[in-house]
């Protein structure tokens, strides 16, 4: 029990702050599949980064592991301003854009990996190793029966996500550039006629998804493969779309099915490993959140408001 | 300053402007961009980009290599291309008929994985005679691929699941299931792939000795022309091609002409998916003759980019599928020969992609550039 509670958080929180960043993006009236590709570069900016100066720090020492989610944020922001680019200066379709973006940082990030590592560190490799990320547990609270398996052996980058998610909620819901950035969504006319730009809006939200994923990115390599390797690109992006979907473009509920994806997957590792059956049933698991996600969303896809102006382009003479 | 930048502009329009070659103008445009983007970065890495290019067209069979090995000569390489090429122009019109309903069809990869499973299980473990196995192993796929993309239109249509969500979910749900069947009960110990088909449902005639050389000839080449000219007749000249092009354009417009919107999503998706079924027979039994666990081919998301460049038209997609399979069959010769990496491959093709999405821009921008200059000459 403990287990799913902890493997399962350590894998929906990062789908979490993923997909605030694409709540943000969307509320802002922009479409973001380029999610999967953003998280992707995000991670491969940072397992460079702390690659880099591994060399330079102890084994022990946790150094590299924040630099690394520094960088991830980073690389995963610079990528995001070609979604933006397409999107808002060269109009073009965002769903096709999206998916562009998330081809290149594919083909991007393995040629690079590869080259990287044949003519800087003279091995033929295509992965980055990393290792995994130290774990903490909080003293007094783990000792709680059940709940307490919340605190125990947590990742570093689970108290960072959970900080970062809340200031993403204050700045979405208690600042005037949130107002903002949900009216751009629903009536940018009527911004632009308060005298905002919506470009710009919309420009800063695409960048905030971009930095967010980029940290989701890095999270899963320091904690699922523990390596950057193509391996990184598996559909969490998209995972993260169809949790937004599911929690309509609002972040607790966004919170909860991600949650829910979490524990259907540590569930159901949990059970292959305790009824040992061999391990080719973990395929049969690793479709577990997919079936979840399909199911969710023809329940509740009907009921769904997405932003009015998801989708559109901003056309000032438009009316 | 003034005059180098009006010098551009009236290049641009004179290159790109007449509305009428545009169609063709500005993906051949992007196409060019890309190369010499791609050319830059093999510059950059210290590599001749004409050598590379070069083999890129050596590894296809269109240009001689310096030397072959026995039963080898640029037949059998342009044979073997074809083979690669067959699934890629299958794939690539499941996504132009998808396009133009409005829907992207993310989800060809998981469509092909499905059909050439099927069609393995079914028809290429058994023991039929080969004029009896060939035709229905393309039955099944179109069967298979058909119910996947009709699923994926079903689910759009019936509870408004965002078509791109959906099918990304079936790809990986399917991916990892027919990789636990092909791992319990199908895997072949040595090669670590599943069991291979028996000859006599393969699609491509391998190593058939043809003068002094032994090729793969590809059947489903013919079949994939020949369909290719069926659609375009299919999209120009019917009313189920009008119908689903008012649906794509706007659906509400459709509604109010009377167009029954969601049967129109569902049939164009039924239609696409039997097309990527087709590529995924020709794929999986065609140019393999097995199957890779844990897999998606990667022919169904470069199909993306083959159809985005031919504008999603029939005729087009023939000459850009032809192209972007050069780019890919060729990497592995240009690895070998001139020590690039293959995967400089994909980020071409990813950046003729990162093009021709700005095709509408350009358009726009020529357009521009165009009516600043009849109205100078106006005031002249």
């Amino acid at each position: 029990m403990e287990r799913i509670i902890i493997d399962g958080l350590s894998f929906s929180l990062p789908l979490f702050i993923m997909a605030i960043g694409g709540i943000y993006s969307e509320k802002s009236g922009i479409t973001n599949l380029a999610l999967e590709g953003l998280q992707g570069v995000g991670a491969f900016t940072g397992a460079l980064a702390a690659v880099l100066v591994a060399g330079s720090f102890s084994d022990q020492s946790q150094a590299p592991f924040y630099l690394a989610v520094l960088f991830a944020i980073v690389g995963g922001t610079l990528y995001s301003l070609l979604h933006a680019l397409l999107c808002i200066r060269f109009k073009a379709n965002q769903v096709i854009s999206g998916v562009v973006i998330n081809i290149l940082a594919m083909a991007l990030t393995a040629f690079l990996t590869k080259y990287l590592n044949r003519s800087v560190f003279g091995a033929a490799s295509d992965k980055f190793v990393l290792g995994v990320s130290s774990r903490i547990t909080v003293p007094v609270l783990s000792r709680i029966p059940v709940l307490g398996a919340v605190f125990k052996d947590l990742y570093p980058f689970e108290i960072m996500i959970v900080v970062a998610a809340f200031a993403a909620w204050y700045v979405m819901y208690k600042t005037r550039y949130g107002m903002n950035l949900r009216a751009c969504g629903d009536n940018p006319h009527a911004v632009d006629a308060a005298g905002v730009d919506v470009g710009k809006v919309r420009l800063v939200a695409v960048m905030v998804s971009g930095g967010l994923s980029g940290m989701a990115g890095i999270c899963f390599a320091y904690s699922i493969s523990a390596n950057f390797s193509s391996s990184i690109y598996v559909g969490y992006g998209y995972l993260a779309i169809a949790a937004l979907i599911f929690g309509n473009w609002t972040i607790l509920p966004t919170l909860g099915s991600c949650l829910l994806f979490g524990f259907a997957r540590s569930g159901g590792y949990y059970l292959v490993q305790r009824m040992q059956m061999p391990s080719s049933y973990s395929d049969l698991v690793m479709t577990l959140p997919y079936v979840v996600t399909l199911l969710l969303l023809v329940f509740f896809s009907r009921y769904n408001r997405s932003p009015r102006a998801l989708g559109e382009i901003y056309d000032k003479g438009k009316r | 300053m003034k005059g180098i930048s009006r010098g551009c502009k009236q290049g641009m329009v004179r290159l790109l402007g007449d509305e009428r070659r545009q169609s063709v103008s500005i993906p051949l445009f992007a196409i060019v961009l890309s190369l010499f983007a791609g050319a830059v970065v093999i510059l950059f890495l210290g590599k001749n980009p004409v050598t590379a290019y070069q083999n890129l067209l050596q590894g296809s069979g269109l240009l001689p290599k310096p030397s072959y090995a026995g039963y080898k000569g640029i037949l059998t390489d342009f044979t073997s291309f074809m083979n690669a090429w067959t699934p890629m122009l299958f794939a690539s019109l499941s996504v132009a008929v998808a396009l133009r309903a409005g829907l992207f069809n993310i989800g060809v990869s998981g469509q092909m994985l499905t059909a050439g499973f099927l069609a393995t299980l079914t028809i290429g473990y058994s023991s039929l005679a080969a004029p009896v196995a060939k035709p229905l192993v393309l039955a099944v796929g179109i069967l298979a691929g058909a119910a996947v993309g009709g699923l994926i239109g079903w689910l759009k249509h019936q509870f408004n699941i965002n078509e791109v969500v959906s099918s990304i979910m079936i790809n990986y749900i399917a991916q990892y299931v027919i990789s636990f069947f092909i791992n319990t009960y199908y895997v072949n110990p040595v090669s670590r792939q599943s069991n291979a088909v028996s000859k006599a449902a393969r699609l491509t005639l391998m190593d058939t000795p043809v003068g002094n050389l032994k090729m793969d000839i590809p059947l489903g080449i013919v079949l994939a022309v020949i369909t290719a000219a069926l659609i375009k007749f299919l999209l120009d000249r019917t009313v189920f091609g009008y119908e689903i092009k008012c649906v794509g354009t706007s659906r509400n417009a459709a509604r109010y002409a009377g167009i029954r919107v969601g049967r129109n999503m569902i049939a164009s998706m039924i239609l696409s998916g039997s097309l990527a079924g087709l590529a995924g027979v020709t794929y999986y039994l065609g140019y393999f003759g097995s199957i890779q666990p844990r897999v998606l081919p990667s022919t169904g998301f470069d199909a993306i980019a083959v159809s985005l460049l031919a504008n999603s038209n029939p005729v087009g997609i023939i000459f850009s599928s032809f192209l972007i399979t050069i780019i890919s069959k060729g990497s592995t010769y240009m690895n070998s020969s001139s020590g690039l990496e293959s995967e400089i491959a994909s980020v071409i093709t990813g950046v003729i992609l990162l093009f021709s999405a700005c095709g509408a821009f350009i358009r726009y921008k020529v357009k521009g550039f165009k009516d600043e200059l009849e109205e100078e000459r106006g005031k002249g």
